[in-house]
């Protein structure tokens, strides 16, 4: 055994979207000990709660991280509802769930690139993103934003999906689903992918529950744990509904629960699609959250549970809006998941956890 | 086995249309609801100042006196509020997007007196 | 199918440990920690969540100088927070597993989340003259209850409505009001004094001015003083 050494890694680094920092102790290739930082895009998002009403500041959440943008809108918006009160109409319930997971599936397929990128599969990060490209363009034709969405609002949404747009959904999907099959059959039966991924950052079920961890990287490692199963909002009418999850544990896993995430999303919204209701598609939203009214509320994000809490002093600007987001209690399990992996690897580990850094910051 | 599927698609998109536009001489048709710039019909503004008033960026200013209507286009976020507050319905959400400058400009519209036209006519 | 519930709970300060870990040994997960700044000191907010049940226990008025214990010895994942609240919000939080000591955020100023911004007094200050004049208008209903119907709104309930509204409005309102409450006197002219009649006292007047905007008071300013001259004209004839 040699000497221990310290080698930082990030803030800027080839494989990081985003600023991590980590000093790896290693010794002779290995990593025995990794303290992470993060700390390098502190933007003081919730402070400005203060200086807008709570109409507002939905179009500050929904700019905290531009991947998770329709996360933090609908997050937001749901727990300023229930902080009055207000109770949302089904088909705008069905609306938010339907962009949410639409999200998810851009979300997952923008991390699959970036992942295939980091093991070196050039061919497949350009297949993710053309794919990507189709969602983003359904957002444009439904929204009007391609990535920042602002189609929720406290009370409901602003636009509605007529049943021509929604058929183009489903089509376009279907056709996705085809070309994506092929890609994520590809993924997930290559050597070379197998090679880097196999028992590479193992995190046992239990470490996953001692250190609380979220999201697709706690459901590799059989933890089955989703916010979206406990029916709440349009999630509520599936005929069924299960976590997928998986029992390895290593970064392979994770790269699997993802993929298979993308194909549940799909289904998810091909059947909200069919079962649509018909309605308003929002309330008006009148008065001011009361003086001391407290509501928290989470939400699975694509990459895990997101917390939120709001609470009102009165008037129209809330007192406190608070979101804790998944990668922040994915950050313990990550070092976890490092300690005694190859230094070659440690890129590889990073990614599979999906960081999002401006989203833990704000 | 599964490399050659891919190896397939890939090769495939050799021959294929290609995915992307060659940008600055070909631009992308805009969907029909895209944000892309507040567009304000002034004969039909009262001048309310709600969209001022609901506008989370402070973009819009609405001067009663001078008669003006002005819009910062590089503050605007094109949340969309101002157009769904408009009681009169003159605010739309056109699809084109503002055009990329070298310096921050304000665009001031004035805004015609009802009134003051008949009393001329 | 487990469903969603949340609790709030009030929990003292000395007890945040044994709270994390009496959760820990009934297999609970930490879900975070939160900081909010308040009049009274700062509320730290510990949430947990078992089965769908999150449960977020308020620890009120943490003071400066208080030692709050790290939960991190039983959660290794809640020094992202606890690093966070003695970064942003000062707390001073002991025996933190990852201690970065106040270098976790690079901030320009210490403690940015203490700062009460001028936003958000206002807001404060608005939200307190809406709840008194809340209780001002409960009071004063409950007082005339049984007698003087006729006599129009007295001064309180003019004050009581106006205080909620937009400085703008609150001018007209008031002129409607007093108008009304005017039409009122003369209908009865044996109704009890009218504060109203006698326009507004400078006392008034500086308490209306002082919470309104620079630009907006000189107008509202003069507007009532004028009122104020006018009505002791009237008096005076």
């Amino acid at each position: 055994m040699s000497k221990a050494t310290i080698i930082p890694f990030g803030p800027q680094h080839p494989v990081l979207p985003e600023p991590l920092h980590l000093d790896l102790v290693v010794q002779d290739e290995t990593v025995v000990d990794c303290i992470p930082q993060i700390g390098f895009v502190h933007r003081g998002l919730e402070k400005l709660v203060e200086t807008r009403d709570y109409n507002q500041f939905i179009y500050i959440a929904e700019r905290i991280c531009g991947i998770c943008a329709m996360g933090h809108s609908l997050g937001y918006a749901e727990t300023v509802e229930s902080l009055m009160g207000v109770e949302v109409p089904k088909r705008a319930e069905y609306l938010r769930v339907i962009w949410h997971e639409l999200s998810r599936v851009h979300s997952h397929l923008l991390w699959l690139g970036l992942a295939a990128d980091a093991f070196g599969f050039e061919s497949m990060f350009m297949h993710c993103w053309r794919l990507r490209e189709r969602v983003l363009d359904l957002f444009e034709k439904t929204t009007g934003g391609r990535v920042i969405l602002s189609v929720v609002k406290v009370g409901g949404v602003v636009r509605d999906i007529d049943a021509t747009q929604m058929a183009e959904i489903v089509s376009v999907l279907d056709g996705l689903k085809d070309e994506y099959t092929q890609i994520m059959n590809t993924l997930l039966t290559d050597t070379s992918v197998k090679n880097r991924t196999v028992g590479v950052g193992y995190l046992s079920a239990e470490d996953a529950t001692a250190l609380s961890m979220v999201g697709p990287f706690a459901r590799a490692s059989n933890l089955a744990y989703d916010v979206r199963s406990f029916g709440r909002g349009a999630y509520g009418d599936l005929s069924e509904f299960a976590p997928i999850t998986d029992t390895a544990g290593d970064c392979f896993a994770r790269v699997k629960v993802r993929c298979l995430e993308v194909l549940q999303s799909i289904e998810i919204i091909k059947e909200l699609a069919a079962k649509m209701p018909a309605g308003d598609i929002a309330v008006d939203v009148k008065g001011a959250p009361a003086d001391g009214a407290q509501a928290s509320n989470v939400l699975e994000q694509p990459r895990g549970e997101c917390y939120y809490y709001a609470r009102g002093n009165g008037s129209k600007n809330l007192e406190r809006m608070r979101m804790r987001t998944p990668t922040s209690q994915n950050l313990a399990g990550m070092t976890v998941a490092l300690k005694g992996c190859d230094l070659a690897d440690v890129n590889m580990i990073i990614l599979t956890i999906d960081p999002c850094i401006s989203c833990t910051e704000r | 086995m599964g490399s050659f599927k891919l190896g397939g698609m890939t090769f495939g998109s050799l021959f294929k249309k290609p995915e992307t536009v060659l940008y600055p001489f070909e631009t992308k048709p805009a969907p029909a609801g895209l944000k892309g710039h507040v567009e304000n019909e002034v004969s039909q503004c009262i001048l309310c100042g709600i969209c001022q008033k609901s506008c989370p960026a402070d973009a819009i200013v609405v001067e009663k006196k001078e008669r003006t209507w002005s819009i910062d286009p590089f503050r605007c976020v094109q949340c969309g509020t101002c157009v769904r507050l408009c009681p009169k319905k003159c605010l739309t959400m056109e699809p084109s997007y503002t055009p990329i400058a070298t310096t921050k400009t304000c665009r001031v519209l004035q805004v015609p007196d009802p009134k003051a036209g008949v009393t001329e006519s | 199918m487990t469903t969603f519930e949340q609790t709030f709970e009030e929990t003292p300060l000395a007890q945040v440990h044994e709270l994390a870990a009496s959760r820990l040994a009934d297999g609970w997960r930490y879900v975070q920690i939160l900081a909010v700044n308040t009049e009274n000191g700062i509320d730290l907010v510990y949430s947990y969540m078992k089965d769908g049940l999150l449960a977020n226990f308020n620890v009120a008025g943490v003071q400066k100088g208080d030692t709050v214990p790290s939960i991190t010895d039983l959660y290794l994942e809640a020094f992202v927070c606890e690093n966070e609240i003695h970064d942003l919000f000062d707390v001073d939080i002991s025996n933190i597993a990852i201690d970065f000591g106040g270098m976790f955020y690079q901030l320009a100023e210490k403690a940015p989340m203490t700062v009460v911004s001028p936003e958000q007094l206002a807001a404060r200050e608005k939200a307190k003259k809406i709840a008194a004049a809340k209780a001002a208008k409960e009071a004063a209903a409950k007082a005339e209850a049984a007698p003087a119907l006729a006599t129009g709104p007295t001064e309180e309930e003019i004050q009581a409505k106006i205080a909620g509204l937009d400085p703008e409005k609150a001018a007209k309102v008031r002129a409607a009001m007093e108008a009304k409450a005017k039409k009122a006197a003369a209908a009865t002219p044996a109704a009890p004094a009218e504060p109203a009649k006698t326009g507004l006292t400078e006392e008034e007047i500086q308490a209306k001015v002082a919470c309104l905007d620079p630009e907006k008071a000189a107008k509202v300013r003069a507007a009532l003083e004028a009122k104020a001259k006018k009505a002791a004209e009237g008096k005076g004839e």
